[in-house]
């Protein structure tokens, strides 16, 4: 069985098992939370094709995540869009967003990179959150063009309070499961492809792979074009989904949040930031009762994470299955492969 | 005219303020080409720790600042010893460094917010009062940050240049394995660029909090410029650094005059991103050739 189809195989029965949970838990907030998880999860995986994959250090990743939101939300709000509509416009903007990010990035290596993506974040969130002037006065108040420090609400929703009542939030979870698996499946296609390769070729050893005629400037557009449409359309869920959208999808602690995901799970792996998703998730639901502790927790997962175990949970699992392996007699080969 | 003399006096009190976070980074990144996400936190931590020496405890305010700079100094040893020196030699250091000190930083920040609280304090070591000069209003303040800027970046430049020490970071800088094969204590020499730049972490959100107010989170935004700066000049370059945050404080303070204050950040950022497609390596950074 080839790598790519045993990813394929797991993904499905991701998805199946997924498929069930609604049924089996039957709880509100365990559905709602994992709806949240299915959006990080598709976050991190885009991401993960970006700085796992590609080798670039962006953290531009959470404000294409806002973009793809902000533009579902003010769409809605302005022009009443249908939110069919104004998800994939919110995710068609997002990329577009991002190859102009690829560009200016383009000359750019390891630590610049991170630091130019991280202040355009910190920009696009200081002039929305400094804009005062009003562009509209509704009843509520005066609105900036960007929503200021209020950010939008009220601006539609896919319709599933009309259908399904009060059980809507069950619509919202199969949105967000159809989105993960289908942003899983883009992310194992592009990993297994030529292009993955091309890709790869490129962080493994930048020079030798341009001496072989892997052009930099397409492939390192190409990755940030791709990896942005399911961020976008994971930001505008996000959106449609809460039903609020403020600046503080840009804040610094979201970044960590994600951050710590894609690391602690592994980066440039497959299921890596998945699972890193999923434990975050955990124990930010474990730490919840400790306040503000919880701040210093994540903080400490991410140190803790980076300091002993650069490889993340995959990187030590596959550790242990070869010294398991090794110990029970074969000569397992010596895998180094990341 | 007189409009212009407040633009350059309030311009060049924003770039000592900057110059002495700037050059704590710098220092640190020419050494051992780590980026300390993590030192927006020491100068919270810094300035936090002059208002809990001055007022708690009633220390003169030499002494409180004194304080808060061995504080943040012994911090910055400590990340050393805790996050730098295990992943020194691996592969990538420069990527997870960067990721570890953003935890890191979270971390400080959480924990500043615990034990002072998230309300706003005035900075005790501040002076009130100033002075006209030719139509030009100048706070005392203004004029110390100024000076203590320019005694700082004398002192550092003297260290740096005539000491045996400074001459140790200078080749560490410059090549960390022939400095090795020397006989300099690399381990040391990290160590102490880090007390270094955290000491002046502690007195850059000392001043930069006599300005504003104390917030744990006042650091952010000063760093992320300190950063601009360092890259403006070139990731690395410490005398660089120094002129590139007087340019720097002078076209916010013009930006922030004739365009307003909340494009300031926005226009600097669009300078940085002109300069990185111009000159990748910095203003004053130098090409530097790729060995295979």
């Amino acid at each position: 069985m080839t790598a790519m189809r045993r990813d394929l195989l797991l993904c499905g029965l991701f998805a199946c098992v997924a498929l069930f949970w609604p049924m089996i838990s039957g709880m509100r907030y365990s559905i709602t939370q994992t709806t949240f998880f299915f959006i990080w999860a598709t976050v991190v995986v885009q991401w993960n094709l970006v700085f796992g994959i590609g080798g670039i250090f962006s953290l531009a990743q959470v404000a294409i995540f806002a973009i793809g939101a902000y533009v579902t939300a003010m769409l809605g709000y302005y022009l009443g869009t249908s939110m069919l509509l104004a998800m994939p416009a919110g995710a068609v903007v997002a990329v577009v967003a991002s190859i102009i990010l690829g560009i200016a990035c383009l000359r750019l290596y390891g630590p610049y990179v991170a630091l130019l993506t991280i202040c355009v974040s910190q920009v696009l969130y200081v002039l929305i959150v400094n804009d005062t002037d009003c562009f509209t006065n509704p009843p509520a108040g005066c609105m900036p063009l960007m929503g200021g420090v209020r950010g939008f609400s009220r601006f539609g929703d896919l319709g599933f309070r009309d259908w399904l009542g009060a059980g809507f939030y069950v619509g919202n979870y199969y949105v967000g499961l159809l989105l993960l698996s289908a942003a899983i499946l883009f992310s194992i296609m592009i990993i297994h492809s030529p292009m993955g390769l091309a890709f790869r070729a490129l962080r493994d050893n930048p020079v030798y792979a341009a001496a072989r005629g892997v052009d930099r400037f397409r492939y390192q557009l190409w990755i940030f074009g791709l990896s942005a449409f399911f961020t976008g359309l994971a930001g505008a869920f996000y959106a449609v989904n809460t039903g609020v959208v403020g600046p503080v999808v840009f804040s610094f602690q979201h970044l960590l949040f994600l951050l710590s995901m894609i690391i602690v799970g592994g980066i440039g792996t497959v299921w890596g930031p998945v699972i890193g998703a999923a434990v975050l998730m955990l124990a930010d639901e474990a730490m919840r009762e400790l306040g503000d502790f919880r701040d210093i927790g994540m903080g400490l997962i991410l140190v803790a994470c980076v300091v002993l175990m650069p490889r993340g949970l995959t990187g030590l699992f596959h550790d242990i299955s070869t010294r398991l392996a090794k110990s029970s007699g074969t000569e397992g080969e010596k895998s180094c492969q990341r | 005219m007189d409009v212009l003399l407040q633009i350059l006096a309030s311009g060049l009190t924003l770039g000592a303020v900057y110059a002495i976070s700037t050059v704590g980074l710098a220092l640190v990144f020419g050494a051992m080409n780590m980026l300390n996400m993590s030192h927006g936190a020491l100068m919270a931590l810094g300035g936090y720790m002059a208002w809990f020496m001055v007022t708690g405890f009633g220390l003169p305010p030499v002494a409180g600042m004194l304080a808060a700079v061995l504080v943040c100094a012994a911090v910055g040893v400590l990340i050393y010893l805790l996050i730098a020196k295990p992943m020194l030699q691996s592969e990538g250091f420069e990527t997870r460094i960067f990721i570890a000190t953003i935890g890191f930083g979270a971390m400080l920040e959480s924990v500043i917010l615990m034990a002072f609280g998230p309300q706003p304090k005035p900075q005790p070591l501040a002076v009130q009062g100033g002075f006209s000069l030719a139509g030009v209003h100048l706070p005392i303040q203004n004029l110390l940050i100024l000076v203590l800027s320019m005694l700082l970046m004398a002192a550092l430049a003297l260290l740096l240049q005539k000491s045996r020490i400074g001459r140790a970071i200078r080749a560490t800088a410059q090549n960390r394995d022939a400095a090795r094969l020397m006989g300099v204590r690399i381990g040391v020499v990290y160590a102490l660029v880090l007390g270094i730049s955290g000491g002046l972490a502690a007195i850059s959100g000392i001043t930069v909090s006599s300005l504003s107010s104390l917030l744990p989170n006042m650091g952010g935004d000063p760093m992320l410029k300190a950063f601009i700066i360092c890259v403006v000049a070139g990731l690395g370059r410490v005398p660089g650094s120094v002129i590139a945050a007087l340019f720097i404080g002078l076209f916010e303070a013009v930006v922030q005059y004739t365009i307003g204050v909340r494009f300031s950040f926005a226009l600097l950022l669009l300078l940085v991103i002109v300069v990185l497609i111009w000159k990748p390596q910095g203003v004053f950074g130098r090409q530097q050739g790729v060995r295979l």
